[in-house]
């Protein structure tokens, strides 16, 4: 039941993050939208698919492996695709900069 | 039984997302857009390989979704720090 559960809200949330990449204006909203929705739908789906299957302990442990992996590898490629937009040129459409204030 | 039609309609869902991101690829308007495109399809890439495994009963793909996981961090430092020194006009 709990699996059930996991697997819809991944495939809600991958949904909604692809909605938001198509429909945000800017670089940075839609980083925000694909790192955030991506992560955790990520992690959702794999701790379900572990819940669901019938495997030996070691496939189970290669599959948090695979979570863990995803927790630590996606918000540092994208913190890294940010700063390199800002370095780019690429303006961001808000009122408030506030990165251009610390690094002139 | 129940839990095969739940994998494959997850497997279904995720390809889905992976074709809606496709338009963001193609038809980005800047180099960053692009990047953000192919990060996200990469990720979705290596949740369908685990699906597959899980669905097939082969759960030797799991070594190679995590190796994809780590080319796609790799690649993407990479290319990060190729848009940080070319700066364009």
């Amino acid at each position: 039941m709990i699996e059930t559960i996991l697997m819809l809200f991944g495939d809600a949330v991958m949904v909604f993050g692809a909605l938001g990449i198509l429909r945000f204006p800017d670089v940075y909203t839609r980083l925000h939208a694909a790192t955030k929705c991506d992560t955790g739908g990520a992690m959702s789906i794999i701790l379900a698919l572990i819940l669901i299957m019938d495997a030996p302990a070691v496939v189970r442990a290669k599959f948090l492996v695979l979570a863990f992996l995803i927790a630590m590898i996606n918000p540092m490629v994208s913190h890294a695709i940010a700063r390199g937009a800002y370095k780019y040129g690429v303006k961001p459409k808000v009122v408030v900069d506030m990165y251009a204030w610390d690094n002139p | 039984m129940a839990q095969e039609g739940l994998l494959v309609s997850a497997f279904y869902v995720l390809v889905f997302t992976a074709m809606l991101i496709t338009y963001r690829v193609v038809k980005g308007p800047t180099l960053p857009d692009r990047i953000v495109g192919l990060n996200t399809i990469t990720t979705k890439v290596v949740v369908i390989i685990a699906v597959v495994s899980v669905i097939r009963g082969e759960y030797y793909l799991v070594d190679l979704a995590i190796v994809l996981l780590m080319v796609n961090a790799v690649g993407g430092l990479i290319l990060a720090k190729y848009m940080e020194r070319r700066s364009h006009d």
